[in-house]
């Protein structure tokens, strides 16, 4: 028996053949038409893709934004978002508008470096910055302008029951006036912005007539 | 109130099955099955019909075109579990409904032992012990202990993972298509293929025999089918995943067939019993080796055949093992699914309740499919037995008796698919089909068009000439086959008698929401409107209201 390789030209042919029907099935088969649904989310997508680039978490004396720090941090490592904190004192108007504010700065080193640590645990770098306005939503929109920001992150507090802006008003103000997408994190009825997942059903409200 | 009632019926409702198999995984979950069948077909059908091994295989495999459409048709208009069982239910009646899941139920615990003993007898090439030749006894005890395993492990709940099958499919799909392509490239010589087929044509008994074979290479597709409630987006992706499964089975059974006949062995080939020299298909054919000609195949070819040796053995037998667990898991299901439409006593829904499996029908299928193993085991395990058979079968060996008994089932559920298509194709013009059989004939039938489909009848012819071949060449799969089909019919007639449900009738089924349910789970939502509106449309034409 001959050791030697003889390839004859129509086996040849039919193996390259084999190699091709056999590619060509497999591409056919994994790139199916896709659905209107599909082609939404794809279009969506691209446009989230487009717009995350860079992102300001805000914190104010009344804006507690820990939760959505977190949340920020985790987006920023899936898109390679830049990322700043920032902390916003408001100056009344009695007071010049760049009086010093010792016990507000100290709090608003706290809460930055509580964000960096946040931040940190992902290995993602972070900017902060502490900046004064006469009103946290407008400082806030300057802020945004400046930076060309993509995304404002901030929680959300509740001013009062009969406040026209149930959310708190720099919300209502940077939710409105925000040239960029803006996303607030609102508080859940355990008085946090992310509750932990409950496997038991919540109390049920007791009647009224059985009320004491 | 209507809030507790919505809640007493979302409590009522059952949890649905996660939608998370992707295109690939559909593939795979039918390639798992369906791949594993050329490893052994092959052997067989080249036993039977030597020269003519690859015409037997081109007319199973353009039969097997036909079911394959068939399938991909059905799956796609109607995506839940259940598979052909299914469509027959619902085109055909329960009675028939019954038959073809019974038949198919006797495929999968054929499945289970057919794969199990190939699995053997692929390890055996790496470990001669088990070969089932020279070491009977000792082939049948790791035959039986697989499946009693594989039982144990479906009753605890342990499969194995998606991901496991979608590896081992790609990785098959890459061995094969490497043994094909080196195998032509290195060792195809045309003038071999034509001296053999001329040399070696079978008898037209024989010719049969081996058509009748060859089909077994191509059963497993309607586990797609199965999975089509599992399937994201199935009425796109099933089609996709179905016609690349037909394709890629057809490519790779016509392959092998035309490579084994024309391949010039790049070792020699040892003699045969009596120290003749032998022919590679009859080599590959012989009892030794029917069990695991594709490894022995592709040991045969120039550089790639030492490589192929020592890994085609351990991935052949992984796939056989996958596809044998699918026949232990299939059967359960399928049963589990014949108990919910009444088609089998609620005995075999009954779950296990530490488990949560559906201990009771893996038990009994399981039971059924070490029975065939003592059957086709006897005749090699004791002497009298070989007498016996040899008197009363005209001495057809083990694999072959499960080879028969598994083309039996499959051939009669593919014909009862196609009579079920043809009929659903008329009594449910409404349901919207993203794939259709091509070559149709439309017409009026009670008012509304629809579309006879040719291939169907095409498909009927070919499947049902491959039951007849069957039934004409095989002694014991004529009387096991119709046996198995007689005593299942006796029991569901007693069954349906004795809890008062129409014996040869059918229950009472809302199609219609049922059509309107099913494409809204699965996600389908632009067909379920289509759906709806075909439904309103076809109302007013059969009762002559004007169109809005």
């Amino acid at each position: 028996m001959s050791l030697e390789i003889q390839p004859h030209l129509v086996g040849v042919l039919i193996a390259l053949a084999i190699l091709a029907a056999t590619a060509a099935t497999m591409y056919w088969m994994l790139h199916p038409p896709t659905t209107t649904a599909e082609r939404a989310a794809r279009e969506t997508e691209r446009d989230v893709e487009d717009i995350i680039g860079s992102v300001i978490v805000v914190f104010s004396a009344e804006i507690h934004s820990e939760h959505m720090m977190a949340l920020a941090v985790r987006l920023a490592q899936r898109e390679r978002a830049e990322l700043l904190a920032a902390y916003v004192i408001e100056v009344p108007l009695t007071l010049p508008p760049d009086a010093v504010m010792e016990v507000e700065q100290r709090h608003a080193l706290d809460v930055l470096a509580t964000a960096e640590a946040i931040a940190r645990q992902k290995s993602i770098e972070i900017r902060t910055e502490t900046i004064k306005a006469r009103q946290v939503a407008q400082g806030v929109l300057d802020l945004a302008k400046r930076r060309d920001a993509h995304l404002i992150v901030l929680g959300a507090y509740h001013e009062g029951k009969y406040s026209g802006a149930p959310l708190g008003r720099a919300i209502e103000t940077i939710a409105t006036s925000a040239l960029c997408d803006v996303l607030i994190g609102v508080q859940g009825n355990r008085g946090k912005i992310l509750t932990p997942y409950q496997h038991k059903p919540p109390k049920k409200t007791p009647d009224p007539e059985i009320t004491y | 109130m209507p809030d507790s009632v919505s809640a007493k019926k979302a409590a009522e409702e059952q949890p649905s099955l996660r939608r998370s198999v992707t295109p690939w995984g559909s593939f795979s979950w039918g390639y798992s099955d369906v791949g594993a069948d050329i490893f052994v077909g092959l052997g067989l059908v080249l036993g039977a019909a030597a020269g003519a091994s690859n015409v037997a295989f081109l007319f199973a495999g353009l039969v097997y075109v036909c079911v394959g459409l068939a399938y991909t048709e059905l799956a796609a208009a109607y995506p839940v579990a259940g598979g052909g069982q299914y469509f027959v239910l619902r085109g055909l009646g329960d009675i028939f409904g019954f038959i073809a899941g019974w038949a198919v139920l006797l495929d999968f615990t054929i499945d289970i032992v057919l794969f199990a003993w190939s699995c053997i007898d692929y390890l055996s090439k790496l470990l001669p012990f088990l070969a089932f030749t020279a070491h009977p006894w000792t082939h049948f005890g790791v035959v039986f202990a697989v499946i009693a395993g594989l039982a144990w492990l479906n009753v605890i709940g342990v499969r194995e993972s998606s991901a496991f099958n979608e590896i081992v499919s790609g990785l098959d799909i890459a061995s094969e298509t490497a043994i094909l392509f080196f195998g032509f490239l290195f060792a195809f010589r045309p003038e071999i293929l034509i001296h053999t087929m001329q040399s070696a044509w079978p008898t037209p008994f024989n010719l049969m025999n081996g058509v009748s074979l060859a089909i077994i290479s191509f059963v497993g597709l309607e586990s797609i089918s199965q999975a089509a409630q599992e399937t994201q987006r199935p009425a796109s992706v099933i089609p996709r995943t179905s016609i690349s499964l037909i394709l890629t089975i057809l490519i790779f059974a016509l392959s092998y067939s035309n490579l084994a006949l024309g391949l010039q062995p790049w070792t020699p080939i040892p003699p045969d019993a009596h120290g003749h020299a032998q022919a590679l298909w009859h080599y590959l054919g012989n009892e030794d080796n029917n069990g695991a000609a594709v490894q022995v195949l592709a040991s045969m070819i120039p550089y790639y055949g030492a490589l192929a040796a020592l890994y085609v053995p351990v991935l052949g037998a992984i796939l056989l093992l996958i596809s044998s667990n699918s026949g232990v898991f299939g059967s359960s299901r399928i049963a589990y699914a014949m108990s919910h439409t009444q088609l089998l006593p609620s005995l075999f829904k009954k779950v296990h309740p530490k488990f949560r499996t559906p201990a009771v029908s893996i038990v009994v299928f399981c039971s059924f499919a070490i029975l065939e193993l003592f059957f086709a085991a006897l005749p090699s395990l004791s002497p009298f037995f070989k007498e016996t058979y040899a008197r009363l079968f005209r001495g057809e060996d083990g694999i072959t008796f499960l080879g028969d008994l598994y083309a039996f089932g499959a051939a009669t559920s593919y014909s009862f698919v196609f009579i079920a298509l043809i009929a659903l194709r008329l009594n449910d013009p409404e349901s919207p089909r993203k794939f259709k059989m091509p070559f149709n004939i439309p017409f009026k039938y009670r008012g509304v068009r629809v579309e006879f489909p040719i291939v169907a009848v095409i498909g009927f012819a070919g499947i049902f000439s491959i039951l007849i071949f069957t039934m004409l060449t095989h002694l014991i799969g004529r009387i096991a086959g119709p046996s198995w089909i007689i005593l299942g019919l006796i029991a569901y007639l007693v069954y349906r008698k004795r809890k008062g449900l129409p014996v040869f009738g059918s229950q009472k089924h809302d199609w219609r929401s049922q059509q309107a349910q099913i494409l809204k789970n699965a996600g389908e939502l632009e067909l379920m409107d289509e759906y709806i509106a075909n439904v309103k449309a076809s109302d007013r034409l059969r009762s002559g209201e004007p169109a809005p």
